[in-house]
């Protein structure tokens, strides 16, 4: 059971060379261990006396710790470890806040001999007497301390206090020591607390700020203090300017001096009238003159509930908005902004009612400002997202005061990134920054809500070191700022980083990342880690493969997927739960134009309408049977069966009244009328004409339907856009490359070239080439059964099903894939001479003029 | 014009592989004289097309001739391809067929 305690650390928590768990973590010995109540808060505090052997220091346990004192895992004797503390000094006296710790072992003997924090520094304790007894574990340095005078000692303590109201968050433990003899028993029984503690405890009340402070105090000077009587005597009475009587049972004395300065009494306590502050100098009483000693600047991470005036010199890294709420109380009005200080360090501030009126104009996101004296509060970890325990509620006293010239220390923007890989182990609803590449953004969608809104959405793939990527959803506002601007840097192939502060993991299809109503993008950041992901991207990451951790197909984010129509069939596409969506370049070969449109509901349900087939009531008006509802007069929206072809083979889609649009040209209703009202057959045709044989790019999406025991793969263009020849060149001729440098296969040429040729109209080099293309285009419709389910009539025609014609020779056991021609030479001579076509070429896929000979 | 063997494509560079023997290329007009334009083809090189161009020009040309020297081809054939054209794809094109896949071309 002899745990080593960390020799020397005492010395160096007191000489600040130790401030917080980021220097080392020491193991100490918990010497003294004593609660103290504070009369406002009826929150219950344990104070206690670390040492390491050789010296001791005093120390606050965090209230999330309290428990385990209860539980008796912490006593006197107690060895533990802090893993995460701050100490604070306050003139001479430090002081430790300890949030975290490991118990190394619960019971063990005094350790060493250690000594008192601040020798010297006067004790009252009402426990005198209990103290006496325990002197023997004093340091005689103590003793002496104590037989300060008390005049003298109160005015020590009050020139301590009085830089406690600097809000410096010092905390003089120098009687620890003495304490800790004290403090040992005290908790133990009890005793002495109880002596002390009730008479200061209404002391305590009446100061406003003091209270716990006294209480504290009164805790720890328990111990030593008892040889000098006289200690006792004062006690705190020096400490408090209001309260009086020296004499007072206060004991804690030297203690409250100390304590005051870690409680953060003036925010818990009081408010103005009764400022803890700097009493005057006159042991108890008299008007307490408040000091306004220069501002010492704390830290963030040194702010804790336990003391008041503090100011913190920060950054304003995002403002909220104003919200206004209804509560029992009454309206409310509530407002939110993040700091930032020069540590990196984060933390929230919230203002209420009043306080918002007074602040709200006065922040601006990126200034920095010079906060003071609010309340700390433990944070709301559902709204709050900051790394940090506490979060910081302003009230009247506090002061915010703008500082004009820049502190370059505070940095912009703090961001704790996460790897994408990272990403995927954690849990769904946490709040994550990341960083990355973005690979590919879509543009901004619409989604309806469940409450019937509609929301702007907008999705992008972010790539990074770790070989992942992650879909990013944007919502709202994001879609148009950021999301245009990285829209237009991906197209121009810039590939931007892009730095996400507080965004929330969702699990939908593998993890997402989505932002919410804190959350921060920001584009191209200035920060080491973005020059990293650059240099990498540049070197390695632009082609390196991502695996991605958000399953792109189905809803939002999808990513364009390309694929050859043949890979509908061959991959099975639609059969597994979900549906497929893909996007393929190909040319309409044909349409339907029997039903080219039906009647539709026009009722709006939300912002779509209904579209529902109406029944005709034989009268003129339509009936829908979802809204229950007749109209007059009857939307006409598009059902186009379409064949879609490219180079690999066919398949048949149906397009609805968007994709149906921006294929003929014309609303659906306008054909419709010139086909049956106007009965203008020729500008009709005219019309189809034009539409078909034109090369797009489609956004299938792909499901296998079950009618009555039977099955199809049914496929619904849900978009389409014209091709650009340009863009979709330049893609192919990326794909190219990249297959080029991942395969140097010679078979995969013909791949290549068959990429190569998509961007040709099918139907011109076909003819030319292949004996049975044409059996597949043009003629091929009649033949097929012409009904909606797909593509089961294209079985019967290409390679894709039955009869399987080379394209190559024209024989019928093979492919064109494994064409013997082909095989035989291994640069495939004959295979794709017809599509010598440049895909650059906007004329039109027109013969090819040279004579390739060959195939 | 003698259409029986196939005209290779090339751009500035490749002209001079052809020298005698039927090319076409994609220019971009810069002067048109009567009997000849100059033309800068799509990797940024100047050559000058003998002949005799068509009235109305526009931005881009394509020309199918014998190539006569390393930047001058003497065209049988002009056409007009247009103001839009993605000069860069086309270079592309001029090096695969040339290159990689020489055998699908030529």
């Amino acid at each position: 059971m002899a745990a080593s305690l960390t020799a020397g650390a005492i010395a160096k928590m007191l000489n600040e060379k130790v401030k917080s768990e980021k220097e080392m973590m020491p193991i100490l010995q918990v010497t003294e261990l004593k609660m103290v109540q504070r009369a406002r808060q009826n929150q219950e505090t344990y104070k206690l006396s670390l040492s390491d052997g050789i010296q001791s220091q005093d120390g606050i346990l965090n209230a999330n710790l309290n428990l385990l004192v209860k539980q008796g895992k912490i006593q006197v004797g107690s060895v533990l470890r802090l893993s995460r503390f701050v100490c604070n000094n306050v003139q001479s006296r430090t002081f430790a806040i300890i949030m975290e710790l490991e118990i190394i072992a619960e019971q063990c003997n005094i350790i060493g001999n250690p000594l008192p924090a601040n020798p010297g520094k006067p004790r009252s304790s009402g426990q005198a007497s209990t103290d006496q007894t325990q002197q023997q574990q004093q340091q005689p340095g103590v003793v002496s301390v104590n037989t300060q005078s008390i005049g003298g000692f109160e005015q020590q303590q009050q020139g301590r206090r009085s830089e406690l109201s600097n809000g410096t968050v010092r905390y003089g433990v120098s009687n620890s020591i003495q304490h800790q003899v004290g403090e040992r028993r005290a908790f133990d029984t009890g005793s002495e607390f109880p002596g002390t503690k009730p008479s200061v405890r209404p002391f305590v009340s009446s100061n406003a700020g003091y209270g716990s402070s006294v209480q504290e105090r009164h805790g720890l000077t328990n111990s030593p203090q008892p040889q000098v009587g006289e200690k006792r005597a004062f006690g705190t009475a020096s400490g408090f300017p209001e309260t009086s009587p020296p004499v007072r049972p206060f004991a804690t004395g030297c203690g409250s001096a100390r304590q005051e300065q870690t409680r953060a009494p003036p925010r818990a306590y009081s408010r103005p009238p009764v400022q803890p502050q700097p009493p005057s100098m006159y042991a108890n009483m008299g008007p307490v003159a408040r000091n306004e000693a220069p501002l010492s600047i704390s830290s963030i991470a040194a702010l804790n509930p336990y003391q008041g005036r503090w100011t913190i010199k920060v950054r304003v890294t995002s403002k909220g908005e104003l919200r206004r709420f209804n509560s029992t109380r009454g309206e409310g009005k509530v407002f939110s902004f993040d700091l930032v200080d020069a540590a990196g360090d984060e933390i929230r501030v919230t203002c209420f009612n009043d306080v918002v009126d007074k602040f709200f104009d006065m922040i601006v996101a990126g200034n920095v400002y010079l906060i003071t004296k609010g309340n700390l509060k433990p944070a709301r970890k559902e709204y709050n997202h900051l790394p940090n325990d506490y979060e910081i509620h302003l009230d009247n006293a506090s002061t915010i005061q703008q500082c004009y010239e820049d502190d370059a220390a505070i940095p912009r923007n703090q961001f704790h990134f996460r790897e994408i890989c990272a990403i995927e182990s954690m849990e769904s609803n946490s709040i994550t920054d990341v960083i990355g590449i973005v690979s590919s953004i879509s543009p901004t969608g619409s989604i309806m809500r469940k409450n019937g809104t509609e929301a702007q959405k907008r999705a992008l793939q972010l790539k990074d070191m770790s070989g992942r990527s992650v879909e990013v959803t944007m919502w709202g506002n994001f879609c148009n700022a950021e999301g245009q601007r990285l829209q237009s840097l991906c197209d121009s192939g810039v590939f931007p980083v892009l730095a996400v502060k507080a965004g929330r993991i969702s699990e939908f299809n593998g993890k997402q990342v989505s932002t919410i109503g804190s959350s921060q993008l920001v584009v191209e950041p200035d920060l080491p880690e973005a020059r990293e992901l650059r240099a990498w991207y540049e070197r390695e990451g632009r082609n390196a493969p991502c695996i991605s951790i958000s399953r792109e197909f189905t809803g939002a984010g999808r990513q364009e997927v390309r694929k050859v129509i043949t890979q509908i069939k061959d991959e099975n596409l639609g059969t597994s739960e979900k549906p497929d969506w893909i996007t393929v370049s190909a040319t309409i070969s044909f349409m339907k134009v029997e039903n080219f449109c039906y009647t539709a509901c026009p009722n709006m349900n939300g912002d779509r309408p209904c579209s529902k087939k109406v029944t005709n009531n034989g009268d003129g008006t339509w009936r829908c049977e979802k809204c229950d509802k007749c109209f007059d007069e009857c939307d006409y929206r598009y059902i186009l069966q379409l064949q879609l072809q490219d180079h690999t083979g066919v398949t048949w889609a149906t397009a609805f009244q968007e994709p149906g649009e921006v294929i003929m040209g014309i609303p659906a209703k306008e054909l419709y009328y010139m086909k049956n009202e106007d009965r203008d057959e020729e500008k009709f045709e005219d019309i189809v004409r034009k539409a078909a044989f034109t090369k797009y790019i489609f956004k299938l999406k792909i499901k296998e339907e079950t009618f009555s025991d039977e099955s199809r793969v049914k496929a619904t263009v849900v978009k389409a856009e014209r091709l650009d020849y340009s863009s979709d060149t330049r893609s192919l001729l990326e794909a190219m490359n990249k297959l080029r440098t991942e395969d140097a296969n010679p078979e995969s040429s013909n791949f290549r070239s068959g990429a190569f040729n998509s961007g040709i109209g099918t139907s011109g080099t076909r003819e030319t080439s292949s004996v049975d293309v044409p059996r597949r285009e043009f003629g091929l419709p009649a033949a097929n059964q012409v009904n909606q389910f797909g593509n089961q009539h294209n079985s019967d025609s290409g390679p894709l099903g039955g009869v399987t014609l080379c394209d190559a020779c024209g024989s019928n056991n093979h492919v064109f894939a494994n064409c013997p021609s082909f095989l035989s030479e291994p640069q495939g001579q004959h295979v794709n001479s017809a599509y010598g076509n440049t895909p650059g070429r906007n004329a039109g896929g027109g013969m090819p003029r040279q004579h390739v000979g060959s195939y | 014009m003698d259409t029986s063997s196939p005209a290779a494509f090339v751009n500035g560079d490749l002209l001079r592989r052809y020298i005698g023997q039927k090319v076409r290329a994609v220019v971009q007009v810069i002067r048109s004289d009567i009997g000849s334009v100059v033309g800068k083809t799509t990797d940024d090189q100047q050559i000058v097309v003998k002949g005799s161009p068509p009235p109305s020009l526009t931005t881009y040309l394509e020309v199918i001739g014998i190539a006569e020297s390393d930047n001058t081809i003497r065209a049988d054939v002009w056409t007009n391809f247009g103001d839009n054209f993605d000069a860069g794809n086309y270079n592309e094109l001029c090096k695969l067929a040339n290159g990689e896949f020489r055998h699908m071309f030529i």
